[in-house]
Order: C-alpha cells, then sequence, then structure tokens
C-alpha cells in the first residue's frame, strides 16, 4: 500500500502506477477478509467428505442429513443472534432462557386460556424482545458487564420456567397451520434421495435460513448494520461521529432475544413439547462456538451470519457425525471440545497474520 | 516533498473566528490567562508551545470540550457560544482529534460517510447507496489530492498517515469553515508526516477552511503554516506572520528562557505580525 499527496492535477499520472502495486497474496488475504465464509465452508466441506467415507455413504442421506439440518436450524439461529450482538462487542448467555421460556408460555396460554398458538407465539417472541431490552438496558446504562447481566437474566429466567409448572414438561397442542409453517418435517422418509426437500428437511432449517437472509441484509446493507460495525469496532470513535451506539447494543439484544424465542418456538412446534429444560445454557455456548468458528470476532467488530450459519453446520456435523463414523456418544464432546479450541486457535492466529500484513 | 511557495494569505482576507480574552483554570492551575486569537479566512494557524502551554485547552475550547471561564468567542463578527463538540461542529468548527475516530473494520468510503450515509430505495427498503458513496469518496479525496490505493480497503488497512488523512477529508467534508487538528502529526514518521503535511498544503492552496494545528516540529511549521501563536504558561507570548519571522528566530526565543519577561524581551525582536 502506498499514497502519495500530489497536486490535484497531477495525481492522474500516479493513481496508474499506485493501482497496480497490490500484490496476489495481498489480494488473495483480502478476498479472504472479505469472504470470511469461505474459509470455514472449505472446512465444512472437508468434513463432509471424512464422514461421508467414513460412514460409507450414510452421512449424506437424507434421513442423516435431515438431523443434521435440524440441528443446525436450532443452532444456526441462536447463533446468528450472537453474531449480531458480538460484533457490537457484547454478548447475551441467557439466550437458552429465553428459548425455554417463551415455548413454556405459548403452551401455557393454549391449555390454560384456549389461546391460539399463533397468539402465544406473538406474546413469546415478545418476551424474547422484552428480555434482550432488559438485558440491553442493564448492560448499557447502567454499565453491568453483559457476561454478568447475561448470566443473570439466565438464571431468572431458568428460576421462572421451573417454577411454574413444576418442572414438568407439557405436551404442546398441535395446531394446524401453525405446526406445518414452523415444525413440521418436508422430507419424505421413503426418498433416499438427497433432494431440495430433503436439504430444507425441518421447516427449522428453513426458518433459520430465512432470518440468516434477513439479518445478512440488515448487516451489510443498512445503516443499522453499518453503526452495529462501527459500534463493536470503535465505540469512542462511534459515539464522536453521533453514532447513538446506547441504543445500537440495545436493539442488537432484543433481535438476539426475539430470535432465541423463535427457535424455542420452533423448537417446541418441532416436538410437539415445551420442556423447562430444553434450552441447557450449553446450547448457548455451542451457539457462540459456532458463530466464532464462523468467522465472528470475539473482540467485536467483525462477523458473517452466513459464516455463523456454516459454523452451526460445522458443530452439528461434529456432533451427529462422530457418533455415525462410531464415536461413542459420551466421547463425542471432547472431539468437539478440540475442534472448537483448533478453530480458535486458527481463527486468532489468520487474525495475526493478517494485522501483520497491514504494517 | 519539496518544500513550494504558496502566495501568502490576502492581508485583507475576512477573521472567520475571534477569541477575546480568554481565561481558563481548572482548580488550582491556570492553563489560560487573557488568550486572544484571530483566525482569518483560509489560514493555517500554528499553536506552539512546551507540554503545559495552554494549546491543548485552547483547542479544546475552540472545539466545544471546555467552556473559557471568561472572555468571548465569535465567528464572523457575531458572538458565538457551544456547550459540547457536537454544537462547535454546528457552527462549523470540526475538530480532528489524536485517536482520530476511524473505524478500523469499516471501508474507506463508509468511514466517510458514517453517520450521513446515503441510501436507496429498493422494493420499499432503506438500504445503503454504496456505490454512490463509493464513487462520492473517490471523487472527493481525489479533489484534495489524496491517493490511496483502494476506498473499499478497511481503514486499518492503511498506514498511519494515510488514516489521518482520511480523517480530516471525513471532516471537511460538511464544508466548515474551521478545521482543528489536534497534533496531527504526532505519532507519525517522517513519510507519513509529508502525507498529511501535503493535505495541509492543498487546504491552503484552496483557501476555503481555515485551520488551526498544534504542530512540533519547526521545520513543518514553516512549511504549511501562514502564522504561528506561541504560547508559554497560559499566554501568548508571539503572534508572527511565518513569512515575516524564521525558524531561527523562533528556536533564539524558545532558548532564551522560561521565563515571560525573557520570553517576551526576545520576541521583542521579531517584527509582530499585524494584530
Amino acid at each position: 500500500m502506498h499514497l502519495s499527496i500530489t497536486k490535484p492535477g497531477s495525481r492522474i499520472a500516479g493513481k496508474a502506477v499506485h493501482k497496480t502495486r497490490e500484490t496476489a497474496t495481498e489480494r488473495i488475504l483480502i478476498l479472504l477478509s472479505r469472504y470470511r465464509e469461505a474459509s470455514i465452508a472449505v472446512v465444512a466441506i472437508v468434513l463432509i467428505i471424512y464422514f461421508q467415507i467414513g460412514s460409507r455413504g450414510g452421512f449424506l442421506s437424507p434421513q442423516f442429513m435431515s438431523v443434521v439440518l435440524r440441528d443446525t436450524g436450532r443452532l444456526g439461529l441462536i447463533a446468528v443472534a450472537e453474531v449480531m450482538l458480538m460484533i457490537t462487542g457484547e454478548i447475551d448467555l441467557s439466550v437458552s432462557g429465553t428459548f425455554s421460556i417463551a415455548p413454556y408460555i405459548m403452551v401455557l396460554m393454549s391449555i390454560a386460556w384456549g389461546a391460539p398458538l399463533w397468539v402465544g407465539a406473538t406474546v413469546g417472541v415478545a418476551i424474547g424482545v422484552l428480555v434482550g431490552f432488559i438485558n440491553g438496558v442493564i448492560t448499557v446504562r447502567l454499565r453491568v458487564p453483559s457476561l454478568i447481566t447475561t448470566v443473570g437474566t439466565l438464571f431468572l429466567l431458568q428460576g421462572i420456567v421451573v417454577s411454574i409448572y413444576n418442572s414438568q414438561p407439557i405436551i404442546a397442542p398441535v395446531e394446524e397451520p401453525f405446526n406445518a409453517i414452523f415444525g413440521e418435517s418436508l422430507a419424505d422418509p421413503a426418498s433416499s434421495d438427497l433432494t431440495l426437500r430433503a436439504l430444507t428437511a425441518f421447516t427449522p432449517f428453513a426458518w433459520t435460513v430465512v432470518v440468516v437472509a434477513i439479518l445478512g441484509v440488515v448487516l451489510s446493507r443498512t445503516s443499522f448494520g453499518l453503526h452495529t460495525v462501527a459500534t463493536g469496532s470503535n465505540i469512542i470513535a462511534a459515539r464522536e461521529i453521533g453514532v447513538r451506539t446506547d441504543r445500537i447494543k440495545i436493539y442488537n439484544f432484543m433481535i438476539a432475544g426475539g430470535c432465541a424465542a423463535l427457535a424455542g418456538l420452533i423448537n417446541t412446534a418441532q416436538f410437539t413439547s415445551a420442556d423447562p429444560q430444553a434450552g441447557s445454557p450449553f446450547l448457548t455456548l455451542q451457539a457462540i462456538a459456532a458463530a466464532v468458528i464462523g468467522g465472528t470476532s470475539l473482540i467485536g467488530g467483525s462477523g458473517t451470519v452466513i459464516g455463523a450459519l456454516i459454523g452451526a453446520f460445522v458443530v452439528a456435523t461434529l456432533n451427529n457425525g462422530l457418533v455415525m463414523v462410531g464415536a461413542q456418544a459420551t466421547v463425542s464432546d471432547i472431539y468437539l471440545g478440540a475442534a472448537i479450541i483448533a478453530a480458535m486457535i486458527l481463527s486468532v492466529q489468520v487474525d495475526r497474520l493478517r494485522t501483520r500484513r497491514r504494517k | 516533498m519539496t518544500i513550494e511557495t504558496i502566495a501568502p494569505l490576502d492581508p485583507d482576507a475576512a477573521v472567520v473566528l475571534e477569541m477575546s480574552h480568554i481565561s481558563k483554570s481548572f482548580g488550582p492551575v491556570t492553563a489560560l490567562v487573557d488568550v486572544s486569537i484571530k483566525l482569518r479566512q483560509g489560514e493555517v494557524l500554528a499553536l506552539v508551545g512546551d507540554n503545559g502551554a495552554g494549546k491543548s485547552t485552547l483547542i479544546k475550547i475552540l472545539s466545544g470540550f471546555h467552556h473559557p471561564d471568561t472572555g468571548t468567542i465569535t465567528a464572523k463578527g457575531k458572538p458565538i457560544r457551544f456547550s459540547s463538540p457536537r454544537e462547535a461542529r454546528a457552527q462549523g468548527i470540526e475538530t480532528v482529534y489524536q485517536d482520530l475516530a476511524m473505524i478500523g473494520d469499516l471501508s474507506v468510503y463508509h468511514n466517510m460517510f458514517l453517520g450521513r450515509e446515503y441510501h436507496k430505495r429498493f422494493f420499499g427498503l432503506k438500504l445503503l447507496d454504496n456505490a454512490k458513496m463509493r464513487d462520492l469518496a473517490q471523487t472527493y479525496l481525489d479533489t484534495l489530492g489524496i491517493s490511496i490505493p483502494n476506498v473499499n480497503a478497511t481503514v486499518d488497512l492503511l498506514s498511519g498517515g494515510q488514516r489521518q488523512c482520511i480523517a480530516v477529508a471525513r471532516s471537511i467534508y460538511s464544508s466548515p469553515s474551521i478545521l482543528v487538528l489536534d497534533e496531527p502529526l504526532a505519532a507519525l514518521g517522517v513519510r507519513e508526516s509529508a502525507h498529511v503535511l501535503g493535505l495541509i498544503q492543498n487546504l491552503r492552496r484552496q483557501r476555503k477552511v481555515s485551520v488551526v494545528l498544534i504542530v512540533h516540529n519547526y521545520n513543518q511549521i514553516f512549511e504549511v503554516c501562514d502564522r504561528i501563536n506561541f504560547l508559554h504558561s497560559g499566554e501568548i507570548v508571539l503572534d508572527a506572520e511565518t513569512s515575516r519571522t524564521s525558524e531561527e528566530e523562533l528556536i533564539r526565543i524558545v532558548k532564551s528562557g522560561l521565563g515571560r519577561a525573557a520570553i517576551a524581551a526576545a520576541a521583542a525582536g521579531v517584527e509582530s505580525g499585524p494584530t
């Protein structure tokens, strides 16, 4: 990179020279940094090939893919919610609480008052958004680090949902078209071909793709997205320029809460059961791991929602694939943990390499 | 980068800003005593002096961070008051801070237009008009003579000098009447400084915006500034046009001692500019 100051009239000649200064390696690095999703996509493809060979062709069967994609959908929806928040430099550990409480309220409203599921679902999402708002206000206005705030709300929500109905799972009513829209398998169980129907296996995955598409556009094509990145990248500068950083953070907490509630509702519609224990904190941690594997920075300022979705696919693939190729279910977490640590080391090292190149 | 001669400022240029009899204390510490400065249209004014002389306080009053205890500020003949940097900006005074206020993870053109993005409608949605911002940023940087390889590059890919130039470019995009630069050359190498000095020189050639800056290197002052105000212990002890004084004289004043009387005596030998 080179810069020159010339007189306004004489710079045309200089421009042509400077344009060619980028070397091929620099161009590849710039390309990689612009499409961070590409590198994680390569990892995902390698995993698919590995498990496909290891399982003698069983991995890419519609039956198995539908399980992986269902998990990808559930994890991905929470992961993308975390991405937006992590870009602003905050984190939400309470999403699993929201994941549990939103569908529980929906089902209770249906059973106790006969409220239609879509009404309960709307209330559930509203509760998720409200939880996000509370997290945001406590973090931003009362200056409690979000790591602490959301651990607090996590226990709070978990406590509430457990105490409502004696910690009992409730069978969720089935209402059409609600269940068709949110929870049914689109895959034809008889079909052994890998088709588009199999790929969209369960509607949860389709919903997650829709949310990823929306948030992807929001992040890269709107002022809100630009201000979200600015807030996480350099909050003092962003504030100085006039970005309302407090609001940006609170809105992103609300988006995270809403997404977590939606994920919980879909989960309940799919299993026709509202379980107070459905959202374990483990789910949140896996979602955060998926986001980071997908290229979201742990210190804020950068991240991609498509990367998070692919990251969720990688985590879901490891979870299910390891068992499939013969690892015992009890040890699959060991592999997952090792994979996460490896992904983090790689991510940090690639960042360092990029930073060094910048000098 | 060669030192080029730019026609001296028109002596009849309108006064765009006047700070009169400004005093400021922080508790027992007196930062400024009865300081008056004048800034004319298109003028580049250097504030020099030792650490603690009051340069930064003066600049922070100008950019709205501090309020003077006494004294008035008038812009184009009208008294103005502001109680925050935002209000100062609304009155046409832009400040580029030492920390640069750039967003490292955003591209050059997004940094240029952050907080004043252009949008286009797409099926009723208000989406960023990136193509327009990219073109405007490129054109604008061209007119200022700032050449960077790619406006798509994220800012933290740029060098310190390039970032400083972009920060200045962004500040003057809204056509302020006054640009305040708080040590624009601090932490920059020789080559890097040359870029920023070149930009200030281009601004000076265009004579559209008046610039107040803190510089420490006397050589650089004589390269790009029209006037010097020398502060010592919160007072202006020298107010001279660079074309009518020299680096040697300035150094002689600085070396003459630390007391006000000593400096004033030395300064008396230097022809003062019109007040």
